[in-house]
């Protein structure tokens, strides 16, 4: 069963009754936590950096078109052939032929969350093409066949033990311990001989550089190079909004990229490539390749979510959220997880069946505030709940009680009369300032308890003491 | 209507009709970048150097300083003696490198896929984050940094930059090669449970010879 045939409440209840998911979950989410709140503390200048972020960002977005044509005929002047796909099919179509003219059997890839969300998996599977993953996350998962649960760390909803099971039975030879460190030794071993034996890499990119026409990579493990370098063709997919004008510009991103997400300063390995091999070059691809994909982006352009194509994918913002800590990136059902996940999912799936994620968000606003580009998540997730009231998708009874509600309160002595039976009402299931059961709030007090009103509405109090003052003046 | 052309008129519709020329896009693209110091961290220690080396160590990257470059395979020997290795190694085929006295080596220019250990010259090394930087090459094979369980860089001190943004304007001065590496630290993951291992696919040792101001 693929999470979308089931509810976002089956997938969260499954989750949240799943004690090694959470274990998972708190090891890697704590630890991101603190090693952001640190590297943090150690740049003074991040509050600046971040609004620099934010501007370079906005820059691009308000000269796109500007930028893509730049960063193609750019990448076409360094070698690269440029390709446009407007939507997931078109790059998964585009992909696949370049696969198949070029008669290709093996596919190393190194991770990319755009291939996931184009389904380029899935694409390279139905071609016949065998695909492996590189990133040490990305091979988990596809041991285990499933989707990633975090944009940063895919596998991060597995422990060592789940790990060890899945290289047991696939490594030749199996690892000969369960420790991490054996088991990334076996994985090294295991992937060496299909990275030097695969016939074309494909690489995502974190940054495109239209003054240049290199995307840019970063990675822990060196496996972006190890993927794009030896094969005869490499392969780049990407989103329209992952433009900067220049290798600076992305400099001033990546010091709040590689902080937001792991708390180190640079990931061990940045890597610009430019085109394909050079003549006389030692190693690297006859071919690159190059697909810029907007599926949904230029929509986001015109509307309420444009803020959200500042994303650079760091995943800070589900570390620090409430929610995604206690269900995990699955539950969420979509490519992308936790807040920004539940911007995104909207645009890319509809919100017909994703209506429930913008709801599943407490408007705490942590995710806001940890964003190193300053997205206003918590914004965003609201005009998705206002616009699914006005596509009057939400249920019959929640329209009714809002409805009611609306009603009442446009008549202020009505709602006055009525809140006052309330609290009243209220205190009666109360006992030592908490209501531990109500009728018709089961789906709140099963969880918790509701504190017990005071005796009397604010707005009696207020009164009673504007009363008060005004007999002592 | 091309996918291209649909995308561009999307974008265009989406964007106020009136648009800047392309030298005012360009002056407020520079503006981004004006009094950089504000937007960036201050460097690790006094000197180049010092920060260089503070940022470098803190990443598990070991270091040696040399004298001059005919100092160079004497460090050589003592990181792979001190590791317990053998006298082998394969060498970037630069005539700084190939033009020094190996003997007692055995060099070779070819990399096995399991290379033990390789040496390679950094073209330039950023203070600010303890960066070495590799271009692709006719001599410079990006394998040479990827395969080798123990990389072997030398730096000399005087192409130290302080900050990332003087190497951004080194690459954009020259004709960019294929690949362009900044490398941080050895290669390492932390997608098990958050434990931090060394070596996931590229060196899980990265050594760095600097080679004092003068003797080159």
């Amino acid at each position: 069963m693929t999470a979308s045939q089931t509810s976002f409440k089956t997938r969260a209840a499954a989750a949240l009754a799943d004690r090694t998911l959470k274990v998972a979950i708190d090891r890697t989410t704590a630890t991101a936590e603190r090693k952001r709140a640190a590297a943090v503390a150690a740049f003074p200048e991040f509050a600046a950096a971040r609004e620099r972020g934010e501007a370079i960002k906005n820059h691009v977005i308000a000269h796109l078109d500007h930028y893509l044509v730049m960063f193609e005929s750019n990448a076409t002047a360094a070698g690269a052939k440029v390709h446009w796909a407007a939507d997931g099919a078109e790059a998964r179509a585009i992909v696949t032929r370049i696969c198949r003219d070029a008669k290709a059997k093996l596919v190393t890839r190194s991770k990319s969350m755009l291939g996931e969300e184009i389904g380029l998996p899935h694409a390279l599977a139905n071609a016949g093409i065998e695909r492996v993953e590189t990133d040490l996350a990305e091979h988990i998962i596809q041991l285990a066949g499933e989707k990633p649960s975090h944009i940063v760390w895919p596998a991060m909803h597995r422990t060592r033990e789940q790990v060890a099971e899945l290289f047991k039975a696939s490594h030749h030879p199996p690892p000969a311990a369960a420790d991490p460190a054996t088991m990334v030794q076996s994985a090294r071993r295991e992937l060496r001989a299909k990275f030097l034996g695969a016939d074309i890499g494909i690489s995502g990119a974190n940054f495109l550089i239209a003054a240049t026409g290199a995307t840019c990579t970063v990675t822990n493990e060196g496996n972006a190079e190890l993927t794009t370098t030896p094969p005869r063709i490499h392969i780049v997919t990407a989103g329209i909004e992952k433009l900067v004008p220049s290798t600076a510009h992305a400099f001033t991103l990546l010091r709040l990229l590689v902080r937001s997400a792991t708390g180190g300063e640079l990931t061990q390995y940045t890597t610009f490539h430019c085109g394909p091999k050079r003549a006389g070059d030692a190693d690297g691809p006859e071919e690159m390749h190059i697909v810029l994909v907007d599926n949904g982006r230029t929509k986001m352009l015109a509307d309420e979510f444009r803020t959200m194509l500042r994303c650079i994918r760091c995943g800070a913002c589900m570390n620090h959220c409430v929610v995604y800590r206690q269900i995990g990136g699955h539950a969420y059902g979509g490519t992308y997880p936790g807040p920004m996940g539940s911007v995104l999912t909207p645009v890319l799936d509809g919100l017909a069946g994703a209506r429930d994620l913008p709801h599943a968000c407490t408007l705490n606003g942590r995710c806001a505030e940890v964003c190193p580009v300053g997205i206003p998540l918590p914004t965003l997730l609201r005009a998705w709940r206002s616009r699914s009231w006005r596509e009057r998708r939400e249920p019959r009874a929640l329209r009714a009680g809002i409805g009611f509600w609306a009603l009442v309160a446009r008549r202020p002595t009505l709602y006055r009369l009525v809140s006052r039976i309330g609290v009243r009402m209220l205190r009666l299931f109360g006992s030592r300032g908490w209501i531990a059961r109500l009728p018709l709030a089961r789906g709140w007090t099963r969880h918790r308890d509701l504190p017990r009103p005071a005796g009397r509405t604010f707005m009696e109090q207020y009164r009673a003491n504007q009363a008060k003052q005004g007999a002592r003046a | 209507m091309t996918a291209r052309d649909r995308i561009l008129a999307a974008i265009r519709s989406a964007l106020p009709r009136s648009r800047p020329s392309p030298a005012a896009i360009a002056a407020e693209a520079a503006a981004l970048l004006a009094a950089p110091d504000l937007a960036r961290p201050k460097l690790a220690g006094e000197t180049l150097v010092e920060a260089f080396e503070r940022k470098a160590t803190a990443l598990g990257t070991t270091l040696d300083r040399v004298p001059a470059m005919a100092a160079v395979p004497r460090a050589v020997r003592r990181y792979l003696e001190g590791q317990g290795l053998p006298l082998a190694l394969a060498l970037q085929r630069t005539s700084a490198l190939t033009g020094l006295d190996w003997s007692g080596f055995d060099t070779h220019g070819d990399l096995a896929p399991d290379e033990t250990a390789a040496l390679g010259l950094a073209l330039w090394g950023i203070a600010e984050s303890g960066s070495l930087v590799v271009h692709s090459g006719a001599d410079t094979p990006i394998l040479l940094s990827f395969l080798p369980l123990h990389h072997l860089v030398l730096l000399r001190e005087a192409t130290l930059l302080p900050y990332l943004e003087d190497y951004a304007d080194r690459l954009a001065s020259s004709d960019s090669p294929r690949n362009a590496i900044l490398i941080t630290g050895p290669s390492g993951t932390t997608d098990i449970e958050g434990s931090y291992v060394r070596g996931a696919h590229g060196p899980g040792f990265l050594h760095v010879i600097l080679i004092a101001a003068g003797g080159e």
